[in-house]
């Protein structure tokens, strides 16, 4: 058995772990209730468009709805799935006694972190496909023809690529704290205070017009997350009067950058307390 | 003879912050034999498993298992080693099955090989009717016997069993034993630790003694008792005690001491033999009649509590 098969075990095993715990599965539905909430919401304003609303707005964007409907779950619900998936991968084996009956097999630490990590990466690929195709089916069977359908990958690994982000940040808490609620408290904790501060910078920007504050808030976590996906879509498919305005490529590769970057640190830090440290019980 | 050992433990300490689990402790367990590893709860049993898995680093001192550190390289160390945790936290979300067929995936088994194991096993400790339901409904005995299923999954040659019989009905605790006995003689070595000492005594060829972190006894479980025991007596029972057969009793220059309780008589022996023979034939000599004449012997019970008190 190589090193290649032993991670696939750990995979599969992750699998069979998250899909076994009910909050993931309400967290999924839930993402599905919000997208389809705003197809509703949408669907309302194409049928009863508002008064101030511009009607060439509207129809610029009924073509683009699939993106709109892959992209909605994006900011808020996808990050808080990615939380859930890994806040509790490392620190559940620790709280329940099962490292021990996993690490006491014929598998390296390195091993098992890896499997760990790509399991929660899969689970939420597989989740945002998800997500992605039900906004793809819904957007083309209510406001049918759609546009730029060639770019579903393209969104869809951009999603995914953007998610990293908080995935690995909780599985690094998950890890480091080696417990469950304190890794999902905290990791929760800083994607809101991301969220707050990254809201009040750009409110300050709105006032003061001091660049220092927009700059300020693209290296919160959140920024780069958040935007990444709308980034690279609004660069593929920029058009004016559709909320796909390009941004600049500037923006774009700063934004992969920095999800690069704050994934590689989250998980180094959680790859060095692994290594450095027993594998503890929650008796220890 | 002394074979190349296959658990090789020298000079283990191990620290929880400034708390001295483990001190320097060393033993060496050779193939085939049954290990038993003795000692108080919170001795150190269950910090020196782990240590020897490879779940905890040591501060000084080193394992080997078959020659290889667990902590360096766990693959090759841990390919023919089974482990059965002292109340096992198993994965409650899987079946009795599926755990046991992930296990033998761990393990490298093909797909085919796992399908005859785990039937085997599920059979053989009895779990094939409670296969398919989710190990989180197990009781505590089957979560036990599926453990030890879990540790046979890859035809171990070192079989690692932390406290292996806790929660098991008589029937199945005397079953295990069986088992542990018959794979000594297949050649497996078998590590117990337990606090069960009529346990130990049946089943172990070597015991190991811990207390407070330090090794206070390793050898062959004849010389633990040998070494503990401080003096051999003889209980004999009469139908009528009489002075005569005391006083004649305490003039050999073998007895010590005799206590006589009713129609019971105590013979403290000065030697470490088995002096009953002559005891009896001085008892008839003395027209004495002799309903039972019994060797008392040292339990490892007896020598456990020695060698605590003496550490």
């Amino acid at each position: 058995m190589n090193a290649f098969q032993r991670v696939a075990t750990i995979i599969s095993y992750e699998w069979k772990r998250t899909l076994a715990r009910k909050k993931f599965i309400v967290f999924v539905i839930i993402a599905f209730v919000v997208q389809i909430l705003i197809f509703v919401i949408f669907n309302y304003l194409f049928t009863n468009p508002p008064p101030l609303m511009p009607a060439f707005f509207l129809e610029q964007t009924k073509p683009m709805m699939w993106i709109v409907e892959a992209l909605a779950p994006q900011g808020l619900f996808m990050s808080l799935v990615a939380i859930m998936i890994s806040g509790g991968s490392m620190s559940e084996e620790y709280e329940h006694g099962t490292a021990d009956i996993l690490l006491s097999k014929p598998i390296a630490k390195i091993e098992y972190m890896t499997g760990k990590y790509l399991g929660g990466v899969s689970i939420l690929s597989f989740v945002v496909a998800l997500t992605t195709a039900l906004g793809v089916i819904l957007a083309t069977s209510f406001f049918s023809p759609q546009e730029h359908l060639h770019f579903v990958p393209h969104v869809y690994l951009a999603i995914v690529y953007s998610n990293l982000v908080f995935l690995s940040l909780a599985f690094m808490f998950s890890e480091v704290f080696r417990r469950t609620t304190l890794a999902l408290l905290s990791a929760v904790g800083i994607f809101i205070a991301s969220m707050v501060t990254s809201g009040v910078l750009s409110a300050v920007y709105a006032f003061t017009q001091e660049q220092l504050y927009l700059d300020a808030s693209k290296w919160l976590p959140n920024w780069c997350a958040s935007n990444f996906p709308d980034f690279v879509i609004s660069e593929l498919v920029a058009i004016s009067s559709t909320p796909f305005v390009s941004v600049g490529q500037v923006e774009t590769v700063l934004a992969g950058a920095l999800i690069a970057v704050y994934t590689i640190v989250f998980i180094a830090m959680a790859v060095i307390k692994l290594i450095k440290s027993d594998v503890t019980k929650k008796t220890d | 003879m002394m074979s190349q050992p296959v658990i090789n433990v020298s000079n283990l300490t191990k620290f929880y912050g400034n708390f001295k689990a483990l001190d320097s402790i060393s033993f060496s367990v050779s193939q085939g034999w049954v290990y038993g590893y003795l000692g108080p709860n919170g001795a150190g049993k269950t910090t020196t498993i782990r240590t020897m898995l490879g779940l905890l680093k040591p501060n000084s001192g080193k394992v080997e298992i078959s020659g290889v550190n667990p902590s360096k390289d766990p693959v090759q160390a841990l390919q023919k080693v089974g482990y059965a945790p002292e109340l096992p936290n198993l994965q409650t979300f899987f079946s009795g099955e599926e755990l046991l067929d992930f296990t033998g995936k761990m393990f490298g088994l093909s797909r085919e090989v796992r399908k005859e194991k785990v039937w085997e096993l599920l059979e053989f400790v009895g779990l094939k009717d409670e296969r398919k339901k989710k190990i989180g409904k197990y009781s505590k005995g089957m979560v036990q016997k599926l453990s030890v299923a879990l540790a046979l999954v890859n035809d171990p040659t070192i079989l690692i069993m932390d406290e292996p019989t806790i929660g098991m009905d008589p029937e199945a605790t005397a079953y295990f034993r069986n088992l542990f006995t018959t794979l000594s003689k297949q050649g497996t070595t078998v590590f117990i630790s337990s606090h069960l000492l009529d346990e130990v005594q049946r089943i172990c060829t070597h015991v190991g003694m811990i207390n407070k972190g330090k090794m206070v006894f390793d050898g062959p479980i004849s010389q633990v008792l040998e070494t503990f025991t401080q003096e051999w007596v003889v209980e004999a029972e009469l139908k009528k005690v009489t002075t005569k057969i005391t006083a004649n009793l305490k003039r050999l220059n073998y007895v010590k001491d005799i206590t006589v309780e009713g129609n019971k008589l105590k013979i403290q022996l000065k030697e470490k033999k088995d002096l009953r023979g002559e005891i009896s034939s001085e008892i008839f000599k003395h027209k004495g009649v002799l309903l039972s004449l019994n060797l008392h012997k040292i339990t490892l019970e007896d020598a456990y509590l020695q060698a605590l008190k003496g550490s």
